[in-house]
């Protein structure tokens, strides 16, 4: 597509995207580094879903400059099909337009991918996130950094805008991650294999059919044990998480009332109206 | 001098190619090669990681990290859990998986791979580029090609090392139940040998393929026509208790047009794949680094064109078939239900290369002799499906006037 033409369709999503979130109020959950990502925001979705919040994901890789905007606004791409995108475009204006209180109270959990310096600040003008969990910096995604020191401070402006009452999950197996709790207004909670995590995998067995893991919270103390049907570390982490979100989200009151004002539309009168 | 090729030959697929361009004008259902080019999105996606200097160096031996993680999301999907950092492998096509599988495998000890007859042409020739022996269970045309069990049964012993098997099966277009592919399971998890499964025609299963009413019956209204097919296409990775002696192996080649793309990959528990690699590793290195990145753009954004190669081919088949139906003094066959090849056994003809080399000299049609997929494809010939309507209705026309004159 030609560069200017991307620059327009960028302009007109990243400013519709920002109205749609500020008219919907939508909480957002961002999940940035270089892997694991597609898995804990699977289960962070499934989590919110268990509790009853309505919650929705970035589809496919939809999650850097134009992605992330078509995420949040939840429409297809134009591939390159200049015709395509006019009726994408028109649909994000209609979606900001129309958009009223049927999407409030939604959760939008969202994967950031960065691929170059400076590429945080813009995706941060669109989405100001509620919660951000951080995976790890790690060699194999580095595409246009110098080095991992250079994706670090990228991460370092996502913790730096999370608001003093937002919370920042942090992978504690990654120093640098790790690191990134020194530079958080907000409530920091940490997850890993390592000594010291918050919620901390104390061992983990591979079974036939997935793995089996125990772990440790630190406050309040308990120990948990899951068992996954997945295989990999990222999973456990995945699983880490998901359970950080448990014990951390609640619906607020008002949401709950309105949910159950909502859900009980559907339900048959125990007198039936004459 | 070259003691270990010398009975190794060319794929009998090549050689009716190499053949087939000496003569003008010859049209070919030989090559199983898709008539479509890569879809767009793929392209475009390699130019732009071209363009952004990342595709000039090795990748991990294993693949791109980023490509493997979308193959673990994809085989999710598909109700396949593999972990994308110990247990996917990123390789040269479905041949290389299938070749540096067989390598690990086999040894001293246990030499011996099972291969169904008919079956693809080159499995032999890998199996013996590893240093094993092939070993042929016939396939029983009258039941619409399943597997011959008794026979199976009997061919199995201690020198088995794998079963390597076509699933959906080149040449015959047909898949295995999912009770057969237990069968097999069990049989492998008692006499202790692997099961190699390429699945690279596993996105062309046909709408009519359906086998039981009992499975119609289960399917809810809301499903769509490929919902359908993963409904009755089963993959015997898809049972996590077998992942130890099952290797799946996956082509990007046939269901994204990508043939000369050459990227497939492998998966299995790690204990196996930690050994393939070695193979790999030895072998290519890593796959073609800007096919990798393709191969990212292909599983992400490329399933509407695949349903449309799929709706197409089955177009084609009914076409062929219809013009199979012309000729039935002259051939009978299976209708296929899945992959883009029909295998029409030649009534009046014993010998397929006879049969073959006079269609290519005087009708100028290049089919495959169906005996290069194993003993029991003899008489039969492979025609691809994958060509161009015009194709097909060109080829099957000069075959009518060849045979009929």
């Amino acid at each position: 597509m030609h560069e200017v033409a991307k620059k327009i369709i960028q302009f007109i999503l990243k400013w519709c995207s920002k109205i749609y979130l500020w008219r919907t109020k939508a909480h957002t959950i961002v999940i940035a580094g270089t892997t694991g990502r597609h898995w804990i925001k699977e289960t962070v979705v499934e989590e919110l879903e268990e509790k009853g919040f309505s919650a929705r994901a970035n589809t496919k890789n939809f999650n850097a400059e134009i992605g992330l905007p078509l995420s949040i606004l939840d429409l297809p791409s134009g591939e390159g099909n200049l015709f395509r995108w006019l009726k994408t475009l028109w649909q994000a204006v209609k979606k900001v337009l129309v958009t009223r209180h049927q999407a409030a109270g939604e959760y939008l959990v969202l994967e950031m991918a960065i691929d170059r310096p400076d590429n945080m600040k813009y995706l941060l003008s669109i989405v100001k996130p509620k919660t951000a969990v951080f995976t790890t910096v790690t060699m194999i995604y580095r595409e246009n950094f110098e080095n991992l020191d250079g994706i670090f401070l990228e991460y370092k402006k996502l913790i730096k805008s999370l608001p003093w009452n937002g919370l920042a999950i942090l992978n504690f197996d990654d120093e640098r991650i790790r690191n990134l709790a020194q530079f958080s207004h907000s409530r920091v909670i940490t997850y890993g294999f390592d000594e010291g995590a918050d919620f901390r995998v104390r061992n983990f067995k591979k079974v036939a059919d997935g793995q089996q893991l125990k772990f440790q919270i630190n406050h309040p103390k308990k120990i948990l044990e899951v068992k996954i049907n997945r295989f990999g570390n990222h999973h456990i982490y995945a699983a880490l998480v998901k359970e950080i979100i448990k014990e951390n989200y609640r619906m607020p009151t008002a949401d709950f009332f309105s949910q159950m004002y909502a859900d009980s539309q559907k339900l048959t009168p125990l007198i039936p109206r004459k | 001098m070259f003691l270990r090729t010398k009975n190794i030959k060319v794929s009998p697929i090549k050689q009716m190619e190499l053949l087939a361009a000496r003569i003008p004008d010859v049209v070919s259902l030989a090559q199983g090669v898709p008539s479509f080019d890569t879809p767009e999105i793929i392209k475009k996606a390699s130019i732009k990681a071209l363009k952004r200097g990342v595709v000039a160096k090795y990748s991990l031996t294993p693949g791109l990290p980023e490509l493997r993680e979308t193959i673990e999301q994809k085989l999710a999907e598909e109700e396949m859990y593999y972990d994308f950092e110990k247990e996917i492998i990123v390789t040269a096509g479905s041949i290389e998986a299938i070749t540096a599988s067989l390598i690990a495998l086999i040894n001293n000890k246990k030499n011996q791979v099972i291969l169904f007859s008919p079956s693809y042409a080159s499995y032999p020739e890998a199996v013996k580029v590893a240093g094993g022996q092939p070993v042929f269970v016939n396939l029983i045309e009258s039941k619409n090609w399943q597997i011959d069990f008794k026979q199976l049964v009997r061919k199995v012993n201690s020198r088995t090392a794998a079963i390597l098997l076509c699933n959906p099966n080149n040449p015959t277009g047909t898949f295995f139940p999912k009770e057969d592919l237990l069968k097999i399971a069990e049989l492998a998890h008692r006499k202790k040998f692997v099961i190699i499964s390429d699945e690279v025609y596993k996105d062309f299963v046909y709408e009519d393929s359906i086998l039981k009413t009992s499975d119609v019956q289960n399917i809810n209204d809301d499903f769509g026509a490929s919902d359908v097919q993963r409904l009755n296409f089963f993959s015997l990775a898809q049972i996590p208790e077998l992942r130890k002696i099952v290797i799946r192996v996956f082509s990007l080649s046939k269901a994204y047009a990508m043939t000369g793309w050459r990227i497939g990959f492998l998966h299995s528990d790690e204990e196996n794949a930690k050994e393939i690699l070695k193979i790999h590793d030895s072998l290519v290195t890593c796959a073609p680094v800007i096919s990798q990145y393709a191969a990212i753009s292909a599983l992400d954004f490329s399933d509407k064109e695949v349903e449309e190669f799929r709706q197409e081919y089955q177009r084609r088949r009914d076409l062929i078939c219809r013009h199979l139906d012309e000729l039935s003094d002259f051939f009978s066959y299976q209708k296929p239900n899945s992959s883009y090849f029909v295998f029409p056994k030649i009534l009046k003809t014993k010998s397929s290369w006879k049969f073959a080399l006079n269609l290519l000299e005087k009708a100028h049609v290049a089919v495959v002799p169906g005996v290069a997929f194993g003993p029991s494809g003899e008489s039969h010939v492979r025609m691809s499906f994958g060509r161009r309507k015009e194709d097909i209705n060109g080829a099957m026309e000069r075959i009518k006037k060849f045979l009929i004159k």
